[in-house]
């Protein structure tokens, strides 16, 4: 069926209202990342087939919907009904029929499965009750959690494809502005304007113009592009049309990296249902604009999230970057030009489109206008995908969102903008989070993963972690990136081996310079970043490590040896773990740990019930 | 023409042509290690840095490769200021850390008061710096028949599928554009050897010297349209030949005036 | 080893014949064998006018693809940076004890190969290893002979 026209799409907008009226409760099962990898695959199938074996009054299949990620996916699987907004986590597939009968059927709330906070009893029914939900406000993940992402139908309910109507009753101009009002920055990181790269883009002679979607989220420790793309795709797609519109281009591609095949799926359901519906190709609803959107999968290269990088393979080429001394926007793809923006980027346009670019920018700090996916991880309590208004500290997203530390450890130190970002004290938790803020601190906004750690997690073994990663994703073009990075990882790796030398810092400081100086992309000039920030603001934990041969936080092997103290009650687990075979002992009798042969990997510290396994 | 500013010196430059080309002419010795003229630039080797500034940028400044960046009006260029000189003695014990043994990174290095890296020499490093200036040259010539394979630290030039590469035709283009003498080539007898491939050498008819390998003659007889014949004989051979006529047309000649 | 080279063929003729489809050729033959043959190389080489060198210049570039036969099960460990602070080095040195094998190898009966992945993105999930395309989060270095399926 074809949309023809944007009455056309209210008319059915209505329609599909009232089809999903037709079942006044839904049963929403979250397939985001954290609960697919709890089984909740299996949650959903139990749902239909439980349902589709009883005969519950007022209550079928339809009514179970799969969705994209909800957000707090440390207490998956997770299960809302709404519109109640009853939340429950968690789930185990044997316990369906429970909710069916009692829930659904009787309208009792079943306690155990309801989420408490951190530390204390008082359980919470509603999810939009939750301190984790109700200091957030979402805007490109307006949808996510709450609509099934394979149904074109649910998007248009809730006023889907609106924006894109709104958009083409006015001039590509007219939207460029609407988009520079609302201050949008790009949500990938670099955070250049969006309204003024497509103004530019626009104005560009070419005869023809490509936008870009990067959907490549390399970051380790992110997922807010990959949640989207699964779970709303069409609000990316919307975003690509307004863009479309917006700068006069007919081809639009979306690489997404192979690494997320949900997503690679879902964005390829949404892309042939907005075609048939005519929101794809030509004449798309009725306005003589044409534009049609390709998938261009990912390799997995780190560096392809760099535009000149990403453009190259997706022209089917090595992913080198090339000096950009002109901007892609201007020659990109193929030499022409080229609009390339982030998947949050994009989702959020929609929302400025309806709601108009003033109230956008109305929220967040007047220079980072709006709000901003994160995407939690690490040692924090609530893992899981949030959305904020810029501005909002650092401490609130931790403790209030993210409910702070979990076993009672504290606080170290958070990591943002992934390897090119960098790691922040707890002296900066009070930092607006924007833009311009964490530059200041010595990170960046990034495409907004943050990973907190503990007390138990070494910045030197964090720092040499990055580096390794960048060692191994730098493409190897230029020298201050291949060869730089690789000395510095070495000197890192070597320090954290309880070799450092005195000077060995010093060294470090004055390669790192050069190499942010002297490379030729993103990757390698942001590349030390790991390593200027752990030093900047953890120096004497690196110290301690080349001065005095210790790692205080317990985590370099080389440093550090396990032992095991009378706690231990002789449970055996710690034995067939030991790769090496350290551990002697038998039942319920202290085992032992051969210093000589162990080579401190620490397996039997976590595998330990008991806290009888010491770092010393 | 345009007027840009080098070391303070206003000079005159052709717009679109690129810094580096502009800077050299001044004389100005700015290093550059994966920089050819038969090539396209690439900017992997760093060396050409400079600093650049306009006075519309109220004092900013931006470091870019001199290779790459093409020369705008009005653009004031630095090509030694203290922080490129430390670039550059950066990059050159990067190189030396990786290529100890190369004679032409050493002398570099040695240019610039360098005489040992301070960071560790890497074990199983060689004289590949990788500027691609072979793999460059290998396509601007429309063979494709070595490239750049693995990425990062392991990156190196290879013939497809790590065997002896069957488009090489032989032609050491790349073995004389190397910057670092890194590509090893034998001529033995007829045999041509390079990239673990053997190759017929073609010999001159009057003087027996050996010329160019076949494969080389057979590229060049298709993508110039040359007869086989303009292979027969060596470039001397050829020389000779062609004074012998122009000798015999000079005689035809003086004989008609006389 | 021998291939279904008709399998090679179908996947190339489906795709547009230009030089901008081999990532995704590529990606394509790889998700049928696991890993990249060199006939398919020169294939695709051939079938979308593409120098071998630069075939196989992108075959080594991305982490997507391997030149060497994977066996019938991947064991993929993640090793983002949530995974990394919460242990998926060791829980990558278990699977490795119990393979006898390291990351990136295949075992010699061409049943298992250990791959290791920057983030498939389920950090709230941390540790994560993905056998054969099934997720199991919060490993725990005691329980990966249960996940490979072995004694």
């Amino acid at each position: 069926m074809r949309i023809t026209s944007a009455e056309h799409l209210t008319q059915l907008q209505k329609e599909y209202q009232k089809e999903a009226a037709k079942f006044p409760r839904k049963i929403l099962v979250c397939l985001g990342p954290g609960c697919l990898a709890a089984g909740s695959d299996r949650i959903y199938d139990a749902f239909l087939n439980h349902i589709a074996q009883r005969n519950i009054k007022g209550i079928t299949v339809e009514a179970v919907k799969k969705t994209g990620c909800h957000g707090l996916c440390t207490q998956g699987p997770l299960v809302t009904i709404e519109p109640d907004g009853l939340f429950y986590t968690r789930i185990q597939a044997k316990g369906v029929p429970e909710i069916i009968e009692k829930t659904l059927e009787k309208n009792e709330v079943i306690t155990k499965l309801l989420y408490s906070t951190p530390g204390k009893s008082q359980k919470i029914e509603k999810w939009a009750d939750i301190p984790f939900y109700s200091h957030q406000m979402r805007i490109g993940l307006r949808n996510v959690g709450q609509i099934d992402p394979e149904n074109i139908k649910d998007y248009v309910a809730v006023g889907g494809y609106q924006a894109l109507a709104k958009a083409l009753t006015m001039t590509p101009e007219q939207v460029i502005s609407e988009v520079k009002t609302s201050g949008l920055r790009g949500r990938g990181g670099a955070g250049f304007p969006t309204g003024k790269k497509w103004e530019t883009c626009r104005k560009v002679d070419s005869d023809i113009r490509y936008v870009i979607c990067n959907g490549d989220e390399g970051d380790p420790g992110a997922f807010m592009d990959r949640c989207i793309m699964e779970g709303d795709p069409h609000s990316v797609l919307e975003g690509m049309i307004i863009c479309a519109h917006a700068v006069g281009s007919i081809s639009g591609y979306i690489y997404v990296r192979e690494e997320y095949p949900l997503a690679i799926l879902n964005l390829q359901k949404a892309i042939e249902a907005a075609r048939e519906f005519g929101l794809l190709g030509k004449n798309i609803l009725g306005s003589g604009l044409n534009f049609d959107i390709k998938i261009s999968r990912g390799g997995g290269a780190f560096v392809c999230g760099e535009s000149s990088a990403l453009m190259r393979s997706v022209a089917g080429e090595v992913g080198e970057p090339r000096a950009k001394y002109i901007r892609s926007v201007i020659k990109g793809l193929h030499d022409k030009p080229t609009v390339l923006n982030n998947v949050e980027s994009f989702a959020t346009v929609p929302v400025i489109i309806n709601e108009g670019g003033k109230k956008f920018a109305s929220i967040g700090t007047p220079r980072s206008t709006g709000t901003k996916a994160f995407s939690l991880a690490g040692k924090i309590n609530n893992t899981g995908l949030i959305e904020v208004p810029m501005g909002i500290s650092l401490r609130e997203i931790i403790f209030d969102i993210g409910g702070g530390i979990p076993d009672g450890r504290k606080f170290k130190a958070v990591q943002t903008g992934g390897p090119s970002g960098g790691c922040l004290p707890e002296s900066k938790l009070d930092l607006p989070v924007d833009f311009d803020s964490l530059t200041e601190a010595g990170s960046m906004m990034g495409s907004g993963g943050m990973i907190i750690m503990d007390d138990r997690t070494c910045m030197v073994d964090v720092a040499k972690y990055f580096l390794g990663f960048l060692v191994e994703e730098s493409c190897g073009k230029c020298v201050p990136c291949r060869e730089g990075l690789y000395q510095l990882h070495a000197l890192c790796v070597r320090i954290t081996e309880g070799k450092g030398e005195p000077g060995d810092l010093e060294l470090m400081e004055k390669l790192s310079k050069y190499i942010q100086l002297g490379s030729l992309c993103g990757l390698g000039q942001s590349g030390p970043n790991p390593f200027m920030s752990t030093l900047e603001h953890f120096r004497e934990e690196y110290e301690a490590h080349i001065n005095h041969k210790k790692c205080p936080a317990g985590v370099c092997r080389a440093l550090i040896k396990y032992e095991i103290i009378d706690a231990c009650t002789g449970c055996l687990a710690c034995i067939p773990v030991c790769p090496v075979g350290a551990i002697t002992g038998e039942k319920k009798k202290k085992h032992f740990i051969n210093q000589a042969i162990c080579d401190q990997c620490g397996s039997c510290y976590a595998v330990c019930q008991f806290d009888a396994i010491e770092v010393k | 023409m345009v007027t840009i500013t080098i070391n303070g010196k206003a000079v005159q430059a052709n717009e679109g042509e690129m810094l580096l080309a502009a800077i050299r002419r001044q004389g100005i010795d700015t290093p550059a290690l994966c920089h050819h003229d038969a090539i396209e630039p690439c900017g992997s080797c760093r060396l050409c840095m400079v600093e650049i500034t306009k006075k519309e940028w109220e004092g900013w400044t931006r470091s870019v490769t001199s290779c790459l960046y093409p020369v705008e009006p009005g653009l004031i260029v630095s090509t030694h200021t203290p922080q490129l000189l430390e670039l550059r003695k950066t990059i050159l014990e990067l190189y030396l850390a990786r290529s100890s043994q190369s004679e032409v990174i050493q002398k570099m290095a040695e240019d610039y008061g360098i005489t040992h890296s301070s960071f560790p020499v890497i074990p199983d490093g060689d004289d590949c710096i990788m500027c691609y200036a072979c793999t460059r040259i290998c396509e601007e010539l429309g063979c494709f028949a070595i490239s750049a394979v693995d990425r990062g630290h392991d990156k190196k030039v290879s013939g497809p599928l790590r065997q002896p590469p069957p488009d090489c035709i032989g032609c050491l283009s790349c073995a004389h554009i190397c910057p670092t003498g890194f590509i090893k080539w034998q001529d033995l007898d007829s045999t041509r050897t390079i990239w673990e491939r053997q190759f017929e050498l073609l010999s001159c008819r009057t003087c027996g010297k050996r010329t160019i390998t076949r494969d080389f003659a057979e590229y060049l007889m298709k993508k110039r349209n040359l007869p086989a014949a303009y292979f027969e004989l060596c470039d001397d051979c050829k020389r000779t030949e062609t004074a012998k006529t122009m000798g015999k047309i000079v005689v035809a000649a003086q004989e008609v005036l006389k | 080893m021998m291939h279904d080279l008709s399998k090679i063929e179908e996947i190339i003729d489906r795709s547009p014949k230009e030089p901008g489809a081999l990532i995704a050729v590529l990606q394509d033959i790889q998700r049928e064998f696991h890993y990249l043959p060199c006939e398919a190389l020169t294939a695709t080489s051939r079938a979308l006018g593409v120098p071998l060198s630069k075939v196989f210049s992108v075959s080594t570039f991305y982490n997507a693809f391997s030149l060497t036969p994977r066996g019938e099960k991947i064991i993929r460990i993640c090793q983002g940076t949530a995974c990394h602070i919460k242990g998926a080095k060791l829980v990558q040195e278990q699977i490795e004890s119990n393979l006898g094998i390291k990351a990136g190898e295949t075992t010699k009966d061409m049943k298992y190969t250990i791959e290791v992945v920057n983030c498939v993105g389920a950090c709230a999930m941390a540790p994560v290893i993905i056998v054969n395309n099934k997720y199991h989060g919060k490993v725990r270095c005691d329980q990966t002979r249960k996940l490979l399926g072995i004694k």
